[in-house]
């Protein structure tokens, strides 16, 4: 009885070179599609590609002086840690905060869960950082970064704000930028991320992962037609 | 400095593999080719499932949020598990086709 083909071993004349040229069609395009994937994944990990692609995609940091600076969602957990991207954002808004560069710190991000609303422990992190309660302004609503742009124009329109620093990862201001000029602002890309060395085969892997996600999400706004 | 002794490391037991099915378990070396075929398939396997499966994701958000007014992050597809999933997916279905193959083979002989 002859064995199944998967445990029959591969026909001992065929070379590398036949890969893409035997089979059935189907069998091809996967075989292309498998291959584009490995040399994808061997570059991201073994070069400065994602790196590089950051830098190119980051709107260039314009440390000057504004009404604001807003610091915008990532994510919490439930009991109330922040995640990796949230707290460096947050380090980078307190630190511009400190700069003296604006006189006022806005925070964004909901909760999940039951758990506390990001914004909130931000701000109660900036309160540790000796900034005064009076300059922190928080937002808890918005679900996405169209609706923080939104929701911060309504925050800020009464207190006379119209230039921000606006501050979140390089990938996502390239998305976020557009959003908040036309809430309004004059916008000042503060991105946190910026000297963020993707240096081992990981953290390069993880920065190409943010940049295909914010590729999309910037191309999903733009369909939408909102930037 | 760490990548390049990943790399290196991962060149090392490869020529080591290599060695061993060669040697010891005495495989023909020219059908490594066609092993890596059946390798990048099931790798191209995976990733046609990976797309289907955010794609699919990213439709049910949009649709949520359009008919229910309920909102659900488009976050929902950033999460390696679907990765893994897919690859679980990819694999199955490709062992499904070879096993399947296999038996109508037998069949006709």
């Amino acid at each position: 009885m002859r064995r199944p083909d998967f445990l029959v071993p591969p026909r001992s004349r065929q070379t590398l070179g036949d890969v893409f040229t035997t089979g059935r069609p189907i069998d091809r395009v996967c075989r292309l599609i498998g291959l584009a994937g490995v040399v994808f994944f061997l570059v991201t990990a073994f070069t400065p590609l994602a790196h590089r692609l950051n830098l190119w995609i980051a709107i260039p940091p314009q440390m000057v002086r504004s009404d604001a600076i807003v610091v915008l969602g990532s994510s919490v957990s439930p009991s109330g840690l922040l995640s990796p991207e949230s707290q460096r954002r947050t380090n980078h808004g307190i630190e511009l905060y400190q700069k003296g560069l604006a006189p006022i710190l806005v925070f964004l991000g909901g909760g999940s869960s039951g758990g506390p609303a990001e914004a909130d422990v931000r701000a109660e992190q900036a309160r540790l950082h000796g900034i005064p309660g009076a300059a922190i302004l928080t937002e808890t609503r918005a679900k996405t970064t169209r609706e923080e742009a939104v929701l911060v124009k309504a925050l800020l329109q009464s207190r006379g704000a119209h230039s921000v620093l606006l501050v979140t990862n390089a990938g996502h201001l390239a998305r976020a930028f557009p959003l908040f000029e036309r809430a309004g602002f004059v916008v000042h890309a503060a991105p946190s991320d910026m000297f963020v060395e993707a240096d081992t085969p990981e953290s390069r892997l993880w920065l190409m992962r943010l940049l295909v996600k914010e590729s999309f999400g910037w191309l999903y706004y733009r369909i939408a037609g909102y930037i | 400095m760490e990548a390049t002794f990943i790399a290196a490391l991962a060149g090392l037991t490869s020529i080591g593999a290599y060695y061993f099915g060669a040697r010891v378990l005495r495989l023909s070396s020219p059908s490594l080719g066609a092993a890596i075929g059946k390798m990048l398939e099931s790798i191209g396997t995976t990733l046609i499932f990976l797309a289907l499966n955010l794609a699919a994701a990213v439709l049910i958000v949009l649709a949520v949020r359009s008919f229910t007014g309920l909102f659900v992050s488009a976050y929902v597809t950033d999460d390696a598990v679907w990765l893994g999933l897919s690859l679980i997916q990819g694999l199955a279905f490709q062992w499904w086709r070879a096993t399947a193959a296999g038996a109508a083979s037998s069949r006709q002989e």
